[in-house]
């Protein structure tokens, strides 16, 4: 009877979080995927009901293709900086900077992720200006003029630009975390690795990255996942633009339900980018722990 | 019953809830236009919501003091205003008209987006209180009310006049001894000149691509004819098969060619308006609306501020259209249809618009009125008035082609003239793009 009373009081507690989490996170999820279901908009009467169009129309829509592409080049890139070299990175930071030059040396790659996106976006519009940018005045002072561009008003580079300016603001958090991961490996890893004659590349691939496996696991989900869910930085370089050619995933989106008045066809693209975030997460879960009965 | 089954319940019926509390989207009973529009003194009383666009800190201001003004005249009345930026309102309006929420009176465009509202009955219909005959309705430019007309009734309180002009620098045009131009061929030679003089022919930043679109709106205006233009712009109708339309794409990239700098589509529209300011280019083409940041009190310098005057973007000499259309339109404010204070809400749109408060628009945040006889010399500058009777010679308003055309075509467009202008797609291509666009969009209205 008290276990009974315990169960009861402990699911009233939980109550106010499960009601929170189903209204705020699991109905908008559902009701996404009903609507993806419809033909509606903001002024429309009455939602009508058109079965799978919508997904067809995504599946014929050349720019949703390319919107798809952007993101999984936004999400490859930031795998190689945010995961890969931040954590060569921390690694660098931990191992041979002098202790004193590495607490400022942290402080100095953590600024840009506690600069707000818009500001980011903003200030590298500047950078980029194709007339009075620093990008472009750099390459002109040491003779690279032909490496000039118009960095974000050309197809070739608008989305490779933005995808650079999100490296810049999002690798030294992600090496923070690293460092946090490898100050906890123990110390007595690496003396037995130096014992056995293991220079320093041999202890970062035998000791350190099998000791933040868990870390490694947790920022490929979270980079990858960001990368699907890229908006503002595109919005304030871009807007998608030129020509459409920088478009990702959350702006085309955005396009379809607020500008073009097509809300069921962006509840599909919402779906899609749900599936694929989920999935992937689902999949590194797993495959993170079947590595970690292996060891 | 397991723990597990139990927390399963719990979420069910925590999710049941709050489904039947949201409910679906738009499927509240649609509203008509058969408010009560009149109010008198004994009725004027409640809380009365306004949403605009001006939430820039420039504008702003002007439309606080007037709903301020408001109540202090009408005691019994709060005026509740939220103002947003221009990008956040085209997101803000929707979700309320989505969710069934729109306030009293709130923001249009002119052209297809106020269609719209008029379309899914969520504005009230305002001709008996402000059509041409009324003398609420004569009170404005009759070019102004026009724009928020449909099917013969009017539905929006023009606010402003705006209209696009090409400045230019009359210090530059006579060191380099160019005259100003009578047509686009004359344009588009005069730029050589300046580009040889060592000046950006024309300032032009097109990093979200609406300035080219508003080329582009004056082009078709000049080389398709009117009625072509009318059915087109009409998504249940457009077609887009006229000549004139690639003839226009064709104007554009020729002025790209000879007069914009290269890698336009990476500049922003203030960044090349800070080129025109500093001396460094001879044009811009700019709003009306603009105007006062080439003053001395808006800030430009007195090298700027003191030479300055503007003329239409002018047409071919073969343009087969109507050649004395103007690109611009009015903003505007709409009732909502089933709004409670309808009636108050016409009261406030009237002191809103009127004579006193359309000077005190064009004194203080250098705004044309819509309400006739209220630009003067002393509160508007030699600019502004010459303008002002430039917009009343107009034959018509071209209304801006991304807000008058359907979404779709207007998104063929913005990303097509980005795409002439980096060289990546032809005017015929851009036709292509906008002819499927404009069939995309016949298919979804029938």
């Amino acid at each position: 009877m008290a276990s009974r009373m315990t169960r009861i009081r402990g699911l009233i507690w939980l109550l106010p979080a499960l009601v929170l989490l189903g209204v705020f996170v699991y109905y908008p999820i559902v009701e996404n995927v009903r609507l993806s279901f419809y033909s509606w908009n903001a002024f429309s009467p009455k939602p009508v009901f058109v079965g799978f169009d919508n997904y067809a129309t995504a599946a014929s829509d050349p720019i949703f293709w390319r919107s798809l592409r952007n993101n999984i080049a936004y999400a490859v890139v930031s795998l190689v900086f945010q995961v890969g070299c931040s954590l060569c990175l921390a690694a660098v930071l931990e191992e041979f900077v002098h202790q004193r030059l590495r607490g400022i040396l942290r402080v100095i790659y953590f600024i840009p992720a506690v600069i707000s996106i818009t500001v980011a976006g903003i200030l590298f519009s500047f950078i980029y200006n194709p007339q009075f940018g620093l990008l472009n005045r750099l390459l002109g002072a040491v003779g690279l003029e032909q490496w000039q561009h118009s960095w974000l008003g050309e197809r070739s580079t608008a989305i490779w630009s933005i995808i650079g300016m999100s490296q810049w603001q999002s690798i030294g958090y992600t090496a923070v975390l690293f460092v946090v991961a490898i100050q906890r490996i123990p110390r007595e890893l690496y003396e037995a690795a130096r014992v056995d004659g293991a220079g320093a590349v041999r202890q970062f691939f035998s000791v350190t990255i099998p000791m933040v496996r868990e870390m490694t696991t947790l920022l490929i989900i979270l980079t990858v996942a960001g990368a699907f869910l890229v908006f503002n930085e595109v919005m304030v370089m871009t807007a998608g633009g030129p020509s459409d050619s920088s478009q990702v995933l959350g702006t085309w989106l955005y396009r379809n339900a607020f500008l073009a008045d097509d809300m069921g066809y962006a509840s599909a693209i919402a779906t899609v980018i749900f599936v694929l975030t989920f999935g992937f997460a689902i999949l590194q879960i797993m495959i993170g722990r079947r590595r970690r009965v292996e060891m | 019953m397991s723990t597990r089954s139990r927390i399963t319940a719990l979420i069910a019926v925590s999710a049941a809830g709050a489904l039947a509390a949201c409910g679906a989207p738009g499927t509240a009973a649609k509203t008509t236009a058969s408010a009560n529009l009149t109010s008198s003194a004994a009725t004027k009383s409640g809380t009365l919501t306004i949403v605009t666009k001006f939430a820039d800190p420039k504008y702003a201001p002007y439309f606080e003091k007037v709903a301020a003004d408001y109540e202090s005249a009408n005691s019994g009345v709060k005026v509740d205003l939220q103002q947003v930026g221009d990008q956040p309102y085209k997101d803000k309006i929707r979700v309320l008209s989505a969710s069934k929420q729109l306030p009293d009176i709130y923001f249009s465009w002119a052209g297809d987006f106020a269609n719209k509202f008029v379309r899914a009955g969520l504005a009230a219909d305002l001709t008996s209180v402000m059509g041409p005959d009324t003398e609420w309705g004569k009170s404005f430019s009759p070019a102004a009310l026009k724009a928020f007309e449909y099917d013969g009734k009017s539905y929006g309180v023009p606010i402003n006049l705006d209209a696009k002009y090409m400045a230019y620098n009359t210090a530059i045009f006579s060191k380099v001894g160019v005259a100003k131009p009578a047509n686009l061929e004359d344009l588009i030679a005069a730029c050589g000149k300046f580009k040889s003089a060592g000046y950006t022919p024309i300032a032009f930043g097109n990093q979200y691509g609406w300035p080219a679109i508003h080329y582009i709106t004056q082009l078709n205006a000049m080389d398709v004819p009117q009625a072509t233009r009318d059915a087109d712009y009409n998504p249940a109708t457009g077609a887009f098969t006229d000549a004139g339309y690639a003839a226009a794409l064709d104007q554009f990239k020729q002025i790209s060619e000879a007069c914009f700098d290269s890698g336009s589509n990476g500049l922003s529209h203030e960044t090349a308006q800070a080129n025109f300011l500093a001396g460094k280019a001879a044009m811009h083409f700019l709003e009306s609306v603009e105007f006062s940041v080439l003053t001395a009190k808006g800030g430009a310098p007195a090298e700027l501020a003191d030479n300055w005057d503007f003329f239409r973007l002018p047409p071919t000499a073969s343009a087969a259209g109507d050649k004395g259309a103007l690109t611009g339109a009015p903003d505007g404010f709409m009732v909502n249809s089933g709004s409670k204070n309808a009636a108050l809400a016409v009261d406030f749109l009237k002191f809103m618009t009127s004579k006193a408060n359309g000077a005190e628009m064009t004194k203080s945040i250098g705004w044309l009125s819509s309400v006739q006889g209220t630009a003067t010399a002393e509160n508007s500058f030699p600019q502004l008035e010459a303008a002002l009777k430039d917009i009343s010679s107009a034959n018509s308003f071209a209304i801006w082609l991304d807000t008058v055309t359907n979404a779709d075509v207007a998104n063929a467009y913005l990303s097509g003239v980005q795409g002439i202008l980096d060289g990546s797609q032809s005017p015929a291509d851009v036709m292509k793009s906008v002819q499927d666009a404009a069939a995309k969009a016949k298919k979804s209205v029938s």
